[in-house]
């Protein structure tokens, strides 16, 4: 039976939120937050993301905006510090009032971190990090959506190239973020799944120094080394790997948090035998034509460097995709947040730049295994080497 | 694992724990020497060896790499005499607390005008022998760590040279001992203040520059190699010359073992476990002397 007070409660509710749809309908602009790091260690890749979300911003405003509103994109800088974003995420929900947010601070540990407050709030968030816990177990995660492929998945891909290879002991090097070692913890469950002698050693982001770590891995007969993480740390990993002689005898694998030119550059020779998994964006020009992602790539590749005068890489696809996500799901749903998060959820076999996106109730990371590949670093540039 | 391999494994982590270690002693050297002369602890020292190895890796792009570490260590030894001329030579009382506080001002602007002068990302230069790898009873070694190496050493011996042979690194000595006898006996004691600040921006310059080819460098680094050259300095002494060098070799070594031996899981944990250990037995470090009060 309601009490008086429920049924008060909900009366005024109901009423606010009539009020609410009557404010939104009018030409309001929908509001959307960002947070990313365009300052701290994980700057380089925030800039690039940035750069990705206030292109297809402009781009939907350009075109007339979402049914006839306008986005009204507020952006803050997480610097690369959990503190700092969880202030900010805070803001975007209580004073912003956002109707979805769009990026977690381009850090899986931001993004976790992230995604219980807009789970209170109950606001969609369309993660554009990594780690697979950020949206599982779905039931804990009904408002967050991610625009990158699961940790579990791309690991799975690994292990099919490992298992292509005959290669059955291999070495996790995970960096101590929620990036990795949120891979960290995927990979028990695949190796077990898929029949592999798995290591695990860690360093930290900031560290300069891998050859305790790389000794012991050599030490222990590793065939293969996983390095996991977007830090500098992964060049060192390359140049000491190259040091002890391990690129010649072990399959080296950086993950696709790794994909930047401005790395491969640093590491210079230490990268010529380096595999790395990616999404594949930065080979679409050597996709077969017949992958339905390749003139997605093309398209977005020939407007961002009209406008920013420079290559686009696959993080400049993550927050363009994710801004589309929220795109589709608002001009089905507005400011109704029920039903922009029932859009995101329904979503399948959406064509974007880094990937085929189908979500479902029971999979809120949009992207399949199909959509990773394996390129490595020659002549300036990324190049295809394993398909499928 | 044979015994052999064990043994190159051992070598191995020696030569990557003294590699590392050097850099701290040089860090370390540079804390002691402005510690000695002002009784503050400069926070900008890390700051200085990042900007020595942002300031080598922007010149060695258009040109030579001893050039760019030439340029670089000679530009970080100003930044040292300005900061000094600019901030702590105005002050009326120049209170430990005062310049310490000061110091850490320094050191967030330093690494905000390398931000947005040399841009956020990573940096890095060829070494010194180019990428070359020297193989050493099976151990495989970096020339650039035997360079690191040698060229810590070699300041080392000279800071001891220009302290003991020197008339000016004597007053500095007689400053450190005693500020107002020195100032009695007609030292500047403000100039010396100067001169300590040449000395550890040197010193930290020089560590940026042989350190950012086998590491690279980016703007925010700073904060974290100076943390561990504070660290080295505290083991082995705060404001001893040759402290710094014990600290800073017992520092690397004690991180690279643990890693290596124990797991890579807490290689900072272990190295800082051991330094408060040693500074709760022997607060004044492995080389200091506990000095008596007058109150």
């Amino acid at each position: 039976m309601l009490s008086r007070r429920t049924a008060i409660t909900t009366l005024l509710g109901a009423a606010t939120a009539g009020w609410e749809n009557i404010r939104a309908s009018a030409a309001d602009p929908i509001r959307v937050g960002t947070i990313l790091s365009v300052s701290g260690p994980a700057a380089f890749l925030g800039q690039d993301m940035k750069d990705g979300a206030q292109l297809a911003v402009d781009e939907i405003n350009d075109a007339g905006g979402i049914g006839g509103r306008k986005i009204d994109w507020i952006f803050y800088d997480a610097q690369s510090q959990t503190q700092q974003a969880i202030a900010e995420a805070r803001r975007l929900l209580s004073n912003d009032g956002v109707d979805i947010i769009v990026g977690g601070g381009n850090m899986s540990g931001i993004a976790l971190a992230i995604a219980p407050m807009a789970e209170a709030a109950k606001v969609p968030f369309v993660s554009t990090e990594g780690a697979s816990a950020i949206v599982n177990p779905v039931a804990d995660h009904r408002w967050t959506f991610k625009s990158t492929v699961d940790d579990y998945l791309v690991l799975q891909r690994a292990a099919d190239y490992f298992d292509k290879k005959g290669l059955r002991k291999i070495a996790l090097l995970a960096d101590t973020s929620g990036f990795g070692q949120g891979a960290a913890a995927q990979l028990k469950i695949v190796a077990k799944e898929r029949n592999l002698d798995a290591i695990n050693e860690s360093f930290a982001p900031s560290d300069t120094d891998l050859v305790p770590q790389l000794g012991r891995v050599r030490d222990a007969g590793a065939k293969a080394i996983l390095c996991w993480t977007v830090t500098p740390a992964g060049v060192v990993f390359l140049k000491q790997a190259q040091q002890l002689g391990l690129d010649e005898k072990l399959a080296l694998v950086h993950s696709y948090g790794f994909v930047t030119g401005k790395y491969m550059e640093l590491a210079g020779s230490a990268a010529a035998k380096l595999l790395l998994l990616s999404q594949k964006f930065v080979v679409g020009d050597q996709l077969p034509d017949s992958d339905p992602v390749k003139p997605k790539i093309a398209v977005l590749t020939d407007s961002f460097r009209r406008r920013f005068n420079r290559v686009p890489n696959q993080f400049v696809a993550q927050t363009y995709d994710a801004v589309y996500l929220a795109k589709m799901a608002l001009s089905n749903g507005g400011s109704d947040r029920e039903k922009v998060r029932e859009t995101l959820e329904n979503i399948r076999d959406y064509k974007c730049a880094s990937g085929i996106f189908s979500f479902s109730p029971e999979h809120h990371s949009g992207l399949a295994k199909s959509n990773v590949v394996l390129v490595n670093w020659a002549n300036g540039r990324f190049n295809l080497v394993d398909y499928a | 694992m044979s015994a052999g391999s064990a043994s190159a494994t051992a070598l191995q982590l020696l030569f990557a724990g003294v590699g590392n270690g050097a850099i701290y002693a040089l860090i370390a050297l540079g804390f002691n020497v402005i510690f000695k002369s002002t009784g503050a602890l400069n926070f900008a020292q890390g700051e200085w060896v990042m900007l020595g190895g942002m300031i080598a890796a922007a010149v060695a792009a258009h040109a030579d790499v001893w050039l760019g570490c030439l340029v670089a260590v000679v530009i970080v030894a100003a930044v040292g005499f300005l900061s000094e001329r600019l901030i702590v030579a105005p002050l009326k009382r120049p209170t430990p607390m005062l310049i310490t506080l000061l110091s850490i001002g320094l050191a967030i602007s330093t690494k905000s005008v390398v931000m947005l002068a040399l841009g956020k990302d990573p940096a890095g230069y060829p070494g010194f022998s180019g990428d070359a790898v020297l193989s050493i009873f099976g151990a495989r070694v970096p020339a650039q760590t035997l360079w690191i190496i040698g060229i810590t050493l070699a300041f080392i011996v000279m800071a001891h040279a220009f302290f003991e042979r020197t008339i000016l690194g004597k007053s500095l000595r007689a400053v450190a001992a005693d500020r107002e006898a020195a100032s009695l006996v007609g030292i500047n004691v403000r100039h010396s203040v100067m001169w300590s600040f040449v000395i550890g921006a040197l010193a930290g310059g020089i560590a940026g520059t042989i350190i950012t080819p086998l590491t690279f460098t980016s703007y925010d680094q700073g904060g974290l190699i100076g943390f561990k050259g504070f660290s080295a300095a505290m083991l082995g002494g705060i404001g001893n010359l040759y402290g710094a060098l014990v600290g800073g070799i017992v520092l690397g070594l004690l991180e690279t073992m643990a890693a290596g031996y124990i797991s890579s899981h807490f290689k900072d944990a272990v190295a800082f476990i051991v330094l408060l250990t040693i500074l709760f037995a022997l607060p004044s470090g492995l080389l200091g002397r506990s000095e008596a009060e007058r109150v």
